[in-house]
């Protein structure tokens, strides 16, 4: 009998199968949809198409420090340095071939739900001029606060979610499955509840996670769900940091987690694991942050399927109000008891970072901490001046220590 | 007010309307309601006896905008923002702002936030125009723009009266067309700056007042085709300062074509009146040209250009691009390429909504019409 595979021995498994697959998918048949992270990828993996994630593969290299190298060959290209940092490293991959990993492969159409960013539909025209292929774009409205509105808004998804199974029915020639999809969103509403579970762990004290854990224990979620593979992992996870709780294990042990902060934005991913060192030597842990939570979704499995994945995929954070985001923030800023936040305007991603001033006034108000703001990109280091942001995290820390002192 | 403009007082409260719609309110006791770019039916708002004012921007200096939108965000979202928060936002009793792209997305947020005690609605055109749901949700939403409308004003408008508005502004929509066809065959006639000022006033202001200017302008256009003219078709979303037709003029280029949201893509807006009115409205979303945050046919933008490009018989194509607009720097690489592989001459202008100076501009575009002359390009 073989042993129970470690979280990350399932990852790399899962990973190494699933890139594998992809890589021969023509072979066998299949064919490869390039997908935004954020998008009903469910009815793909119902469908046998093999999703893949370009933002995914841009992850690798920008946190292998590539982003400065990939995005000055987009740049010679024409395009400007504004744009995200995935999407300039991506256009310098196609042409350079420049990657530390294997690659990915080409893509047969693409799949762009704008609940994340209109970024990527405006990235994936790009890509589908190179082959002429087809774009399905999923547009998801902001879900504004209005329940009427909010209804028909659905109504409106669930309309494209039949249309994009008419797009995928023409394209493979092939009848879509109902009865397979309510299957794979069995598995993705399981995996969902275990990822947030997962990620809600962070509410011991001490915390067992940090967010650089999650960001790590993300990425199953976000290119495998749908399948049984993802709930085992997940269950598996689960299972280890329970075991670190039972132990009173945390990121940092209990009387020197002094800082439980809030992180908004994605990540700079370049430095990730340097800013883990750095807020640790002050007692700081990061928790979490609605990026993270952008894949805890709660499915509705005596909904009909297409209805549910609709109120899931179009309430993300991403593509709420910044009201709804605040109400999101502060109900993660209680349940995770979180003492500190760090406001993280990214320069690449204008649909998450625009909110962020709005956003930091109305939580600093609202929680009465004040925030930590830093402006930089999440990939390209060009745009990260390393003293200034130590100064910062330094400065906001002695802050906090002033504060506290005070209130002791 | 706006009844009996000469041409030069078309241009000069085309560059700041403002003063002039605060006295139009005061004398009329009507209310305005602002929009931004894009789509917004502007004759919903009509219909509901309300001035609609499109937000073009401020050329004034940026004082509160930056602390909520970063400097990346592009210049027209920034500076409308600035226009309400620091100089004119008295003006408007609400607003109905349009999300067409990341930016404007955060902004209408950020608006209803800073205006708590004003009408703040959204509308949510939709971003793919290349599927039949496209169409279902237009309609949806003018329908939802209209029963908030509805909810805040008290008062229900009738199938009359939204004929009655599409028809004022189908008149405007036609006789700047009518005056576009005279432009283009007389460079001369009046300035690309004076027919540009009409647009952009067109979307701001009464249109049955300004009507009368127009048709009084139109009358009094005299045939002059000019010399030494050269024919240009002009590409973006929109184009200012308006200092930037100044430079046109002075070079003597004669824009011939456009698909900017302050040019063509305004006329294109004609309702047809036989219908259904809001069928009709929705119908009409569908009529204009290709506009970048919108997804559609990947090769929409290239065809229309190089379409419109053949069509006037243009002998360069100017492509206005605002800094910091994503949709536009994400297509501008390929558009080149594309046009270039046509053996088209293509200039591309960087601009800014606050910008003073245009010496920059000034001289890349002189150095590119005096290649195009000599042959060089
Ligand atoms: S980082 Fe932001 S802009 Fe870039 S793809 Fe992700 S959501 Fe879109
Ligand atoms: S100029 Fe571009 S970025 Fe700015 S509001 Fe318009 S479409 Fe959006």
């Amino acid at each position: 009998m073989s042993e129970k595979l470690t979280s990350k021995q399932l990852s790399k498994k899962i990973t190494d199968e699933y890139m594998d697959e992809a890589f021969h998918a023509h072979e066998l048949g299949k064919l490869i949809g390039y997908s935004t992270a954020i998008s009903p990828v469910e009815i793909f993996v119902a469908h046998d198409v093999i999703p893949i994630y370009p933002e995914n593969h841009a992850v690798a290299n920008l946190t292998a420090k590539k982003g400065a190298e990939l995005c000055s060959i987009t740049e010679n290209m024409g395009y400007t340095s504004h744009l995200c940092a995935y999407a300039r490293s991506d256009l310098a991959y196609r042409k350079s071939g420049i990657t530390v990993t294997k690659g990915i492969p080409e893509p047969d159409f693409f799949l762009a739900c704008n609940a994340q960013c209109f970024t990527l539909t405006k990235w994936f025209q790009v890509l589908a001029r190179k082959g002429n292929l087809p774009v399905f774009v999923f547009d998801t409205p902001e879900y504004i606060m209005d329940k009427k509105a909010r209804e028909e808004i659905v109504k409106y998804c669930v309309l494209q979610l039949k249309e994009l199974i008419s797009f995928l029915e023409e394209i493979t020639k092939k009848k879509f499955d109902y009865d397979r999809l309510k299957e794979v969103m069995k598995y993705s509403a399981q995996s969902s509840i275990l990822y947030k579970k997962f990620l809600d762990m962070a509410q011991y004290k001490p915390s067992p996670i940090s967010i650089f854990d999650e960001l790590i224990g993300m990425a199953i979620a976000v290119y495998r769900r749908g399948t049984q593979e993802c709930v085992d992992y997940y269950q598996t996870l689960c299972d280890e940091i329970q075991a670190k709780v039972d132990q009173g294990i945390g990121v940092l042990p209990k009387e020197k987690e002094k800082y439980r902060l809030y992180w908004e934005n994605l990540p700079v991913w370049f430095k990730f694991s340097d800013h883990a060192k750095l807020l640790g030597s002050y007692g700081g842990v990061i928790l979490t942050s609605l990026y993270v939570h952008a894949w805890s979704f709660e499915f509705d499995l005596d909904k009909d399927p297409l209805v549910t994945l609709a109120e899931n995929y179009v309430s993300r954070f991403s593509n709420s109000t910044i009201e709804d985001r605040v109400d999101m923030a502060m109900d993660l800023f209680k349940r995770y008891s979180m003492n500190s936040m760090i406001m993280f305007m990214n320069r690449s991603c204008k649909a998450v970072s625009f909110a962020v001033p709005t956003l930091k006034d109305i939580l600093t108000k609202k929680t009465g901490i004040p925030a930590l703001v830093f402006e930089s990109d999440m990939g390209d280091q060009r745009f990260y001046a390393e003293s200034q942001v130590r100064t910062r995290i330094e400065a906001y820390f002695e802050t906090l220590d002033a504060l506290q002192a005070k209130t002791a | 007010m706006w009844d009996n403009l000469s041409l030069k007082e078309v241009v000069d409260y085309a560059k700041d309307p403002y003063p002039s719609i605060r006295q139009w309110i005061k004398d009329t006791g009507k209310r305005a309601v602002g929009s931004t770019f894009a789509d917004v039916p502007e004759e919903v708002i009509y219909a509901f006896g309300f001035l609609p004012v499109t937000l073009m921007g401020t050329n004034k200096p940026l004082k509160k905008a930056p602390s909520h939108l970063p400097d990346n965000a592009c210049s027209l979202a920034r500076s409308n923002l600035e226009l309400v928060l620091s100089y004119e936002g008295d003006l408007f009793d609400g607003y109905v702002l349009p999300q067409v792209c990341d930016t404007t997305q955060h902004l209408s947020d950020i608006w209803r936030i800073n205006f708590p005690d004003k009408y703040v609605e959204s509308y949510l055109a939709p971003r793919q125009a290349d599927r039949p749901s496209a169409r279902y949700w237009v309609k949806e939403e003018i329908e939802r723009v209209m029963a908030s409308l509805t909810k805040w004003s008290g008062k229900k408008i009738t199938d009359a009266d939204l004929n009655e508005a599409i028809k004022v502004h189908n008149e405007n929509k036609a006789l700047l067309k009518e005056i576009y066809e005279i432009k283009k065959k007389n460079p001369a006639a009046l300035t690309n700056k004076e027919f540009f000022a009409m647009m952009k006033l067109s979307q701001q202001v009464d249109k049955v007042e300004f009507n009368k200017s127009l048709n009084k302008i139109k009358g009094s256009l005299k045939a002059e085709n000019g010399k030494g003219y050269t024919d240009v078709v002009l590409v973006g979303i929109t184009c200012d300062p308006p200092e930037i037709y100044d430079l046109f003029d002075e070079i003597k280029l004669n824009i011939v074509g456009d698909t900017l949201l302050v040019g063509t893509r305004y006329i294109q807006g004609v309702v047809s009146v036989n219908a259904n009115p809001v069928d009709a409205l929705t119908e009409r979303h569908f009529k204009r040209g290709f506009f970048t945050p919108i997804h559609d046919n990947v090769y929409k933008n290239f065809e229309e250009v190089k379409a419109l490009y053949k069509e006037t018989n243009a002998k360069a194509i100017i492509y206005v691009h605002i800094e910091f607009c994503e949709s536009q720097e994400y297509d501008l690489p390929d558009l080149k390429a594309m046009i270039r592989a046509e053996g088209i001459p293509m200039h591309t202008l960087d601009t800014e909504y606050q910008t003073l100076s245009l010496s920059h501009v000034r001289t890349r575009l002189q150095a590119f019409f005096e290649s195009l002359k000599g042959g060089t390009l």
